[in-house]
């Protein structure tokens, strides 16, 4: 397996600096051609194959190590790979379309191989002209103006602030758009309903099962700021209420935020003991951001987002010291009972991914530096405030050919005993992506 | 006092350049020669780096008025389904895996190469310029361009205008201290049908990316009447629909 995933980072790497060697001459273009290219079919297909190796140096001392490998222990190190395809197809009659996006990958981790097989997105939809579209079906609804995080995409899964870019898995939903356009400083204004259905074999790790939700948006470009106010009801989470903005305010700086206020919230606390108290209270979430493009064509993207449902640092602490307790008795008893409730922890709306209340994201992208067509190195750092624990993102992507995108990707957690990224299960990981699409 | 007031007013209309007008009447009749101004249009992109490898994209456009353009892109596999829209001078960006739309702007490229968000979403040109100076050179005029705003990608245009087809044979891009920063030549021009009948290439080189040429290739434009909501964030994903 070591061997493999040295020979498949060997093989990226020489195609990430592969050159052709032979020099074409001037290009002829026969226009005829082109046309027969862009002759509109009925139908599309497409998706990309994907081979992902990642080498982790693990924390045997963390929390989270235990807590995951608290049975199996793989060691100091751990390597992981993905290979696999995501397919998508488009069929058009009409004014009716069905669009999907499949996931089927194989995954090799330190319990052994899985295949897993997943509808990314999978809807119906009746567009009778620009103004007005229906859909049904699993979907994403894509909210919000954050880069990192989104705390008004009520009706979304939260996005991997490490890989914000990534497709989300939508859920099944009823949804509408209509729009207007208006000559004046309100050019556009869009109604977006969602009808959110929750239920034992739908949409169940959404929130409470057996209940209809309904979620809106409303946005207008007013001003030339783009403008969101957004909606939640329904009994599988509790109402909420967001807003949000995107304005350039030059032409190489935008400023966008959201705002978001979440009634009847059950926030956790953590005892000493593990023991996992909940308190209704409404709280408030939000982000402001920047996304600044130099003359040197480097981009730097910076957020700041206050998360109204995460925990103390106090309480993370207290988790921590539990699962190490749970850890023990585990290892002395062989009793893994005390795991139990940890592992519930996430259906009842806490998250390993953003545990605390504040956060800063930083990420600068310079676009071909040297020359290099299409590469793009980056760098990004993720602050949690609450603790001053980090995590270090180095980044390079390259793409040498047509269709083919290449990642070598770092990802440092940096921090002190019992802070977030102090305690990850990962000391250092090592990942590289190559995606071939068709 | 009036009258006076009046007299100097007179005064400071004639004494503005008449080659400025004229400058601009050219622009206008260039605009009106290179696409109505409501139309659909097919595209392809052509990156070339200095050791001959390509990468192409081929790009569908609407566009509606002074101030609206949209376009999505069909290939390469690897791009298709983005889709870019430009009101006046707000520009975003729809990446289907993505997410919702990003603002973007006129100097980043969302195709890489040569050629920048500006080119590839051009509204017309007497919408953001206005002619300081025109030049006769026989067969050709000189327009010297100047941008109207500071939001325009480009402060300065050179664009060397055919006197008899009264269409662009070069353009060059300038920053505000004349510094070239790419230039574009018009090719092979071709009978679109409807009336139009223009350059069906615009090749580019800049002195910033040496050796690096772009092309654009016109494979089809056509007048067309497009709804105002076509031209939204939240048509973005769905301007397939309009081919």
């Amino acid at each position: 397996m070591r061997m493999g995933l040295a020979l498949l980072c060997a093989m990226g790497l020489l195609v990430l600096f592969w050159k052709a060697s032979a020099a074409e001459g001037t290009p002829t273009f026969d226009l005829s051609e082109i046309e027969k290219e862009v002759e509109k079919k009925p139908y599309a297909f497409g998706g990309f194959l994907q081979a992902q190796p990642t080498l982790s140096g693990l924390d045997r001392d963390s929390p989270l190590y235990r807590l995951r490998f608290y049975q199996d222990e793989p060691g100091a190190a751990s390597e992981e790979s993905d290979v696999g395809v995501r397919l998508e197809g488009a069929l058009e009659y009409g004014d009716l379309s069905a669009f999907a996006r499949l996931d089927s990958f194989l995954s090799h981790d330190p319990d052994g191989w899985d295949g897993k097989m997943t509808l990314m997105e999978g809807y119906l939809s009746y567009k009778p002209g620009p103004h007005m579209a229906l859909d049904a079906g699993k979907r994403v609804t894509k909210w919000g103006k954050g880069y990192a995080w989104n705390p008004v995409s009520f009706v979304d899964r939260p996005k991997n602030p490490e890989d914000p870019e990534e497709a989300l898995e939508g859920y099944y939903l009823l949804g509408g758009d209509f729009i207007r356009s208006f000559d004046g400083p309100l050019q556009t204004l869009a109604f977006t309903p969602v009808i959110l259905p929750v239920y034992e074999d739908i949409n169940d790790e959404f929130g409470r099962t057996g209940h209809v939700n309904v979620a809106a948006k409303l946005y207008a470009l007013l001003y030339d700021t783009d403008l969101d106010l957004l909606f939640f009801t329904g009994e599988s989470r509790t109402t909420r209420w967001g807003l949000d903005f995107s304005r350039n305010l030059l032409t190489n700086l935008e400023i966008h935020g959201e705002l978001a206020w979440i009634q009847n919230f059950q926030e956790i606390t953590f005892l000493e003991n593990g023991q996992a108290l909940f308190n209704e209270s409404d709280v408030w979430s939000y982000l402001l951001g920047v996304r600044y493009l130099t003359e040197t064509d480097l981009t730097a993207i910076f957020e700041y987002y206050h998360n109204g449902e995460g925990v103390d640092p106090g309480d993370l602490k207290n988790l921590y010291a539990y699962i190490d307790q749970a850890y023990d008795t585990y290892q002395q008893t062989g009793n893994r009972s005390l795991f139990g409730p940890i592992n519930s922890l996430t259906k009842e709306g806490f998250s390993w991914r953003n545990p605390l209340r504040d956060y800063l994201y930083l990420r600068l992208s310079q676009k071909e530096p040297f020359d290099i067509l299409y590469f793009t190195p980056a760098f990004t750092t993720i602050v949690s405030m609450n603790d001053w624990s980090f995590n270090l993102i180095p980044e390079l992507n390259y793409s040498p050919i047509t269709n083919l995108d290449l990642r070598l990707k770092g990802v440092v957690p940096v921090g002190g005993k019992q802070t977030e990224y102090g305690e990850k299960q990962s000391d250092w990981r090592v990942e590289f992506r190559l995606r071939y699409f068709f | 006092m009036f009258k006076i007031i009046t007299f100097l007013m007179v005064l400071m209309v004639a004494a503005v350049p008449a080659y400025a007008v004229e400058g601009d009447e050219i622009l206008a009749q260039v605009d009106k020669n290179l696409t109505p101004e409501s139309y659909e249009m097919y595209r392809k992109l052509v990156n070339v780096e200095p050791d001959g490898r390509k990468k192409e994209f081929i790009l569908f456009t609407v566009k509606k008025g002074n101030d609206k353009i949209a376009g999505l892109f069909i290939s390469p596999a690897s791009d298709k389904g983005r889709t870019t829209l430009r009101l006046g001078d707000n520009m975003w960006l729809y990446i289907p895996n993505v997410g919702k739309p990003v603002r973007i702007t006129s100097l980043q490229s969302v195709v890489g190469g040569v050629f920048n968000n500006a080119d590839i979403m051009r509204l017309e040109y007497t919408e953001e310029y206005e002619a300081v100076k025109v030049e006769d050179l026989g067969k050709e005029y000189l327009l010297h361009l100047k941008a109207k705003t500071r939001t325009v990608a480009y402060d300065r245009l050179r664009m060397w205008v055919d006197r008899e087809k009264m269409l662009p044979t070069k353009i060059e891009c300038r920053t505000e201290a004349e510094m070239l920063i790419k230039t574009l030549y018009f090719k092979q021009i071709k009978d679109f049908g409807g009336g139009i009948v223009r350059p069906a290439v615009i090749e580019t080189d800049s002195p910033l990316y040496k050796g690096y040429r772009s092309y654009m290739i016109f494979a089809g434009i056509k007048a067309r009447d497009i709804p105002d909501e076509a031209f939204t964030l939240n048509f973005m994903p769905r301007l397939e629909t309009l081919r």
